[in-house]
Order: structure tokens, then C-alpha cells, then sequence
């Protein structure tokens, strides 16, 4: 097996900070920690090329970085590529998950690191990434390598991957399936009986923390405000113009409701799953108010009503897509001057 | 409340010209059933088909699937508040032919999230072998009800149709001994005092859809202004539960109400003197605010003062809003004292760990996930395609791709499954 190693100027050898700034630099194969590491990794395992790179170069150009170590480790026929240890060193890190995301990607090889949980990299790379946990200090240098070459092999050799914990690498935070001997039922009678005889358990699921979103400051002067009017229940006009999906839906539209001052359910359907719309294809005021609020823009309660309403649905939908259009439709909203939305949901 | 259960192994099933039970060899007479059927007016016509365990054979879209059985006289009714009056089930004895289904076909794709194939019963290959539905006999019913049978009534119709038809089948074995028999009862007595207090909590209905006005879920009723209440865990297993009319979405189908696997489970522990079985809570998703106020209040408060349990385990019905409702309920639970754990499925269709579930409570700690997300077959062609109409059987023919959350009896919500989330 043919193995690339990239390392930082420091565990290159080739200096300290005085050398961040240094380009891509070859040599033929194993240098300082590739030297064990090629070791540990047996036998018929050879470090073939080690690449160096200066920290600050790595960061500042990471795309040329990229683009020549790519064609270095094409060229040398690896069938794996090692990055770090890193530890803390964030820009280190930085790289190294950069490095090893691209390699996965375009050339299809298995691609590994290791890094500390707090290095920069670390959040940038985890999900993409098997990134082996390194721990803060480099003192551990030996026994993070046994364990970065130990995972590698399995990675090589196809075999099965473990937890994190068992297998030491930094959680994903993804899901996979997984067929097993017992019956949900029985996992589930093991685990209440463990939870009330305050036994160690394995929950199958953990659940996300969220940061806090602070409560927006208040409108100053509803008088005067602009005023929108969003909805994550699926209402779209008669054919479903965007192809908005009914259920993760990754788009979102923006429809005229300009002249008009009550919606009417011959015009629109919904695209939304999870919830009886009969209520709402009866009268669509019900989901998207604009009746109300047109009343309240006459007797100047609220300054303006936008031109638009947007819709899209919000049935089973990952928070990956939703973060997005929420940005999106954020930037619309400033950049139409909205100074309040109205969100509704179903 | 004792609950027998007379169990007669069959490992082969045939037609003939009369119903005959000889040993484990099952014998149908399908113009009797068809007879039967037919007596129901919303029936043009129907069909009956065997398919054996492992069988080269897709059917579907899948209505929902029975285990035929009957009850000796003198004990509870067969299906009370569907094929009778809305009397207690649960007690005396039931004949179980064990090892079959009688699966109900329907007309169309239920739609929606299903796709067009809808709910498939797969009996071979990959898929097939991760269905627990695969190693059963089954006794197919394709209905063809009359075009102008409104969608309620011919969902009734198919429903009373395979009840009748399961309960004549089972009747059969009335008259012959048993290979088997099971006794299924929650006895607490003094020695087994010092042991744990565990209640289940199962949802069975999720009113982010209004039943059909006539859609058979409790006792024959439909959910309508129901408030959690208490079941002895053998009215599950007895005829007091049936699935939804869109079981798929349920991810529940009645043969895992008559051979509920978290009741199961609860009995073998406590017959073993694990834990002390105390009884089950049956409930329901609501669709708004107050509805899940209240039904989760009423639905701990049972579990609390009327169980006394000191642990539970919670399931949920349908897809994600009633992970609100199961969690709601876990968490006024632990605030009172009781330890729980509960049964999701995983929500997370891009794989991440932040979608997979609707609650972050950390009291709620013992999660059993089941996955299903990540799963997808290709089917091959069969040799045996089963359907109500030509265009539904050139869909079914294959090759095509399937979610595992399409095959019936994989990702199941009853706590059948074998396929649970793994985070890394």
C-alpha cells in the first residue's frame, strides 16, 4: 500500500513560525512522524511522498495548495492519504481536513487525520471526515499515531467501522442504519430497566443542542413598518410554479399578492404533507392572513404590506435546508426593506 | 384477566374444497370466503392468492395484514365493536393459525409520502429478508369494489372483509387441539412486590390526518374525542386495536397489535420476574396545542396515579409531530419521578444528527431509534407479481428502488423492527 503524508513546516522539519509562509515542498518518503507512522502501518505499507506545507501559506492559498497536492498524490498511486496529527494547531488543522476532504472526494482514496475536538478544523471537517480525536498534546505524538495507523488499515482493508468511542475518532454527527439481532421491543424494555436501575446505557439517538436565538428587538413603530407575510405550510399558486416538494423541501417561492385583499382557494394548493390542508384549501386566509392584515394596513395599524408572500413547506424537513432558505429568505426581506415577518406554520 | 392463547403451527397452506386443519397443513375453501366476502355490496369481485414464505412474489400496495384467529366460545368477542358489540376483549381463549396472514390488497397507492408503489409486501431477496412479513403464509385478498364506492365506505369494506375472513379461518382450529398454548396474564402478587413497576404508553393513532368518519382504530371507533385511557395489555393482543386505513404511514399493521412485540416483551420479563407488568396506556398524536396539552397530561397522569408504574416505555404512531406528544408525555414522566424510555424513527432525510429528532429534553435519555432513512433496495423483477389492477402490477413488476420505509414489516413502529440508527 502506497501512502501520501501531509505535515506542517513544524513536524516537517523544515522550521518554526519564522517558516508559515513557505510553499508546497516534496520529499521522497517518510519524514519525522511519517517515520512511525509507516511503521505502524506494516509491513507492506510504504510512505511514498511526504508534503509540506507552511501554516499560514496552507490558509492563505488553499486552493493552489489543493490543486498541486492533488495532482503529487495522483501521481504517486496512493492508496491512502494520512494528514497530521495536528492537535491544536488550528491552521494545521485547517488544512489537513481541506487536504483530506478534496483527496476523498476527487481521487477516491481513503482520506484520514487527526486533530484535537477544540482544533478549528475539527468543526469544519467532522462530518466529512473520519478525523481521528488526537487529544491537546503532542507528547501523546506515539500513541495517536498507533491509532491513526490501526483506523487507517481498517479503512483500507473495507472493514467495519465502530462508534467513535470505540474506534477513537471524532463524532460525525450523522446517522447511519444498521440491522441488528434484537427487536426494538426488546432494546427498549433493556433500556428502561438499566434508566430505572441506574445501569450504563446506549441511547440509539442523542439530541441536538441549539444555540439560543435571542428575541428580536420590537418592532419601534408598527405604524410605520414594512410588513411580510412567510409560511412554512405549503401554500402555492395552482400548479405549483417552484416544484416546491411536500415534504424536505429545498425551495422556496415568492408570489404576488400585490391588489389583492383576500386569497381565494380556487388559486392555490398546497404542497405539504404531515397535516389535513382542507381547511386551508377552503380558504388559504387561514394559513397565509393576508385579509386580516390588509384590514389593519387600512386603518393604519401596520405602514405597508409586501407586494409578496413566501411559502414553502416545512414537512420532515432537515435543518440543513432549512438554515439555508431561512438565510435566503432573510436577505430577501432586507433587501426589501421588510421591518417585520409574520411566520406561519402548521 | 387471563388471556390463552391456543397456537397451531402451520407450515403449509392450500386450496381445496372445504377448510380443513389437518396437523400444520392448512386447507382453504375460497369460494366459501369469496361467498363470504361477496355478501358485502361495495365488492364487485374479489380474488385470493397464496403466497409461501420466501416466494419469488411482490404484493401490494398493502391495505394491512391479519393474523387469522378466532375465539372458543365464552371467552371475549372476535374483534368486538367491528364484527360485534364494543365488549371488553381479552380473556378466554383465542385459536391462532400461527405462521399466517391474511394480507389485504388495495385499489390504489395511498399517495402522499408513499409514493406510487406504495406499501409492498416483499417475500424474497435482500429487502425481502429484512421484513419480518417474508417467512409467513400468506392468503392474499385483492379486492375490485365498484367504481362508485366512495373512498370511506370501501376502506370499510376492505376491512370488515379481512377480519371476516381471518376469523372464519381461525374458526377451524376451534376444534383441534392445540400444538401450543400460552397464558398470558399480569398477576401481581406479594412476592413480587420489591420488583420495578413498568406501564407502555403506545400511541396508536396520529390526528395530524382527521380519520375517516367510519375508520376503525378502537373498538371500532376512530379516535374522535378520545382521551388516553387504560387497556390490559391483553386487549391489544385480543381484538381491541386496529391499524389505521393508511397503515403505512403508521407504520403499524394489526398482526403487530395481535402479536404486539412491546407487550410481548413486557410479559416475558415479568413472567421471568424481571419487572412487574402494571398495564398500558393507549393514546393518541393530536394536531393542535391543546389537544397534546391535554392528552399528555391525561395520558402521565394514568400512568402515575392509575399504574402506579415507576417506569414506562412510550411508542408513537405516524411520522413527526407525534414525536412531540411522546415526548410531552416522557418528560411530565421523569418530572414526576418515572423512568422512561422511548421508541422514535429517524427523521433526519440528510442523514444528520440535528434532524433526527422533534424534542431535546435531556431527561429523555434512552431513545431506541429506528432508521430507515439510510436504507433503499433495489428490487429485482419477481417471478409473482400481486395487485388490484394491471397498471399497479407493471409498477410493482420491478426493477425499481424502494426506501426500506416501503416494504412492510422493516422500519415498524410496533417494536418489530431490526433496523435502528447507528450515530457515528
Amino acid at each position: 500500500m502506497r501512502v501520501v503524508h501531509y505535515l506542517n513546516q513544524f513536524f516537517g522539519g523544515l522550521g518554526g513560525e519564522e517558516q508559515a509562509g513557505m510553499l508546497l515542498e516534496i520529499r521522497e518518503g517518510a519524514i519525522g512522524p511519517g517515520k512511525r507512522l509507516e511503521q505502524l502501518l506494516g509491513s507492506e505499507t510504504q510512505v511514498a511522498l511526504t508534503l509540506i506545507c507552511g501554516d499560514n501559506y496552507a490558509v492563505e492559498h488553499q486552493d493552489e495548495l489543493i490543486a498541486s497536492a492533488l495532482e503529487k498524490i495522483r501521481a504517486a498511486g496512493a492508496d491512502l492519504f494520512i494528514a497530521g496529527p495536528c492537535f491544536l494547531a488550528g491552521r494545521y488543522g485547517v488544512a489537513a481536513g481541506a487536504l483530506c476532504k478534496a483527496v476523498q472526494s476527487q481521487l477516491e482514496i481513503p482520506a484520514i487525520t487527526a486533530m484535537a475536538r477544540e482544533n478549528p478544523g475539527a468543526d469544519l471537517y467532522r462530518e466529512s471526515l473520519y478525523i481521528i480525536d488526537s487529544g491537546e498534546s503532542a507528547a501523546k505524538m506515539d500513541e495517536v499515531l498507533a491509532r491513526l495507523a490501526c483506523f487507517a488499515r481498517k479503512v483500507s482493508f473495507n472493514q467495519e467501522i465502530a462508534s467513535p468511542a470505540e474506534d477513537g475518532y471524532i463524532p460525525r454527527g450523522l446517522i447511519r442504519d444498521q440491522f441488528v439481532e434484537k427487536t426494538a421491543a426488546e432494546r427498549l424494555v433493556d433500556m428502561v430497566i438499566a434508566k430505572a436501575k441506574g445501569q450504563p446505557l446506549e441511547s440509539e439517538m442523542v439530541p441536538a443542542t441549539f444555540e439560543r436565538i435571542p428575541m428580536p428587538p420590537r418592532v419601534k413603530d408598527l405604524k410605520r413598518a414594512k410588513l411580510m407575510l412567510v409560511t412554512d405550510g405549503g401554500l402555492v399558486p395552482k400548479g405549483n410554479p417552484d416544484k416546491i416538494q411536500g415534504a424536505a423541501a429545498t425551495r422556496w417561492g415568492s408570489y404576488s399578492i400585490k391588489d389583492c385583499d383576500d386569497l381565494k382557494g380556487e388559486h392555490y394548493e398546497i404542497s405539504h404533507g404531515g397535516y389535513d390542508p382542507q381547511f386551508v384549501r377552503q380558504d388559504p386566509d387561514r394559513l397565509v392572513p393576508l385579509d386580516v392584515v390588509r384590514e389593519l394596513e387600512k386603518e393604519g395599524m401596520i405602514g405597508k404590506l409586501c407586494d409578496e408572500f413566501i411559502s414553502t413547506s416545512g414537512l420532515a424537513n432537515p435543518l440543513s435546508n432549512t438554515r439555508r432558505m431561512g438565510r435566503e429568505i432573510a436577505d430577501k426581506a432586507k433587501r426589501l426593506g421588510i421591518d417585520a415577518i409574520i411566520l406561519t406554520s402548521t | 384477566m387471563a388471556l390463552a392463547l391456543a397456537l397451531h403451527p402451520i407450515t403449509n397452506l392450500i386450496f381445496g374444497d372445504k377448510h380443513r386443519l389437518d396437523g400444520n397443513l392448512l386447507t382453504v375453501d375460497v369460494n366459501e370466503l369469496r361467498r363470504m366476502v361477496l355478501e358485502d355490496n361495495a365488492f364487485d369481485s374479489v380474488e385470493f392468492e397464496i403466497v409461501r414464505p420466501g416466494e419469488s412474489c411482490r404484493a401490494g400496495p398493502i391495505f394491512d395484514i391479519v393474523e387469522p384467529r378466532a375465539k372458543a366460545p365464552g371467552g371475549s368477542p372476535d374483534w368486538p365493536g367491528i364484527l360485534g358489540l364494543p365488549h371488553t376483549a381479552g380473556f378466554g381463549t383465542t385459536h391462532v393459525l400461527q405462521g399466517t396472514a391474511i394480507t389485504m390488497l388495495r385499489e390504489q397507492s395511498p399517495g402522499e409520502s408513499r409514493g406510487v408503489t406504495g406499501y409492498v409486501l416483499e417475500m424474497s431477496g435482500e429487502a425481502g429478508s429484512a421484513s419480518c412479513y417474508s417467512k409467513l403464509w400468506h392468503l392474499i385478498v385483492i379486492p375490485h369494489t365498484k367504481p362508485t364506492t366512495p373512498r370511506h365506505t370501501r376502506h370499510k369494506a376492505y376491512r370488515m372483509a379481512q377480519l371476516r375472513v381471518a376469523v372464519r379461518l381461525a374458526q377451524i382450529a376451534r376444534d383441534v387441539a392445540p400444538a401450543d398454548s400460552q397464558i398470558l396474564d399480569n398477576f401481581i402478587d406479594a412476592e413480587r412486590a420489591a420488583l420495578i413497576r413498568v406501564a407502555y404508553v403506545g400511541q396508536i393513532f396520529s390526528r395530524q390526518r382527521k380519520p375517516e368518519p367510519e375508520e376503525q382504530i378502537i373498538y371500532g371507533a376512530n379516535t374522535d374525542g378520545m382521551l388516553p385511557t387504560l387497556l390490559h395489555p391483553n386487549e391489544w393482543l385480543d381484538g381491541a386495536i386496529t391499524t389505521s386505513y393508511h397503515t403505512s404511514i403508521g407504520g403499524a399493521e394489526t398482526y403487530f397489535y395481535q402479536n404486539n412485540p412491546i407487550v410481548a416483551e413486557l410479559y416475558r420479563r415479568h413472567q421471568r420476574g424481571e419487572l412487574n407488568f402494571v398495564g398500558t396506556v393507549v393514546t393518541i398524536a393530536a394536531a393542535d396545542n391543546l389537544d397534546r396539552e391535554r392528552n399528555t397530561q391525561f395520558a402521565a397522569h394514568l400512568v402515575k396515579w392509575a399504574l402506579r408504574a415507576e417506569a414506562a416505555v412510550l411508542t408513537k404512531f405516524g411520522g413527526g409531530v407525534p414525536h412531540s406528544d411522546l415526548a410531552e408525555t416522557a418528560r411530565l414522566l421523569e418530572r414526576d419521578g418515572i423512568k422512561t424510555a422511548v421508541q422514535v424513527t429517524d427523521l433526519a432525510r440528510d442523514h444528520r444528527v440535528e434532524s433526527a429528532l422533534l424534542f431535546n429534553f435531556p431527561e429523555i435519555d434512552a431513545i431506541v431509534c429506528i432508521g430507515g432513512n439510510g436504507t433503499r433496495w433495489k428490487l429485482p423483477r419477481v417471478e409473482r407479481v400481486l395487485a388490484a389492477n394491471g397498471g399497479m402490477a407493471e409498477i410493482l413488476a420491478g426493477p425499481f428502488e424502494i426506501d426500506s420505509l416501503n416494504v412492510a414489516g422493516v422500519a415498524n413502529q410496533q417494536g418489530a423492527s431490526r433496523l435502528r440508527s447507528v450515530v457515528y
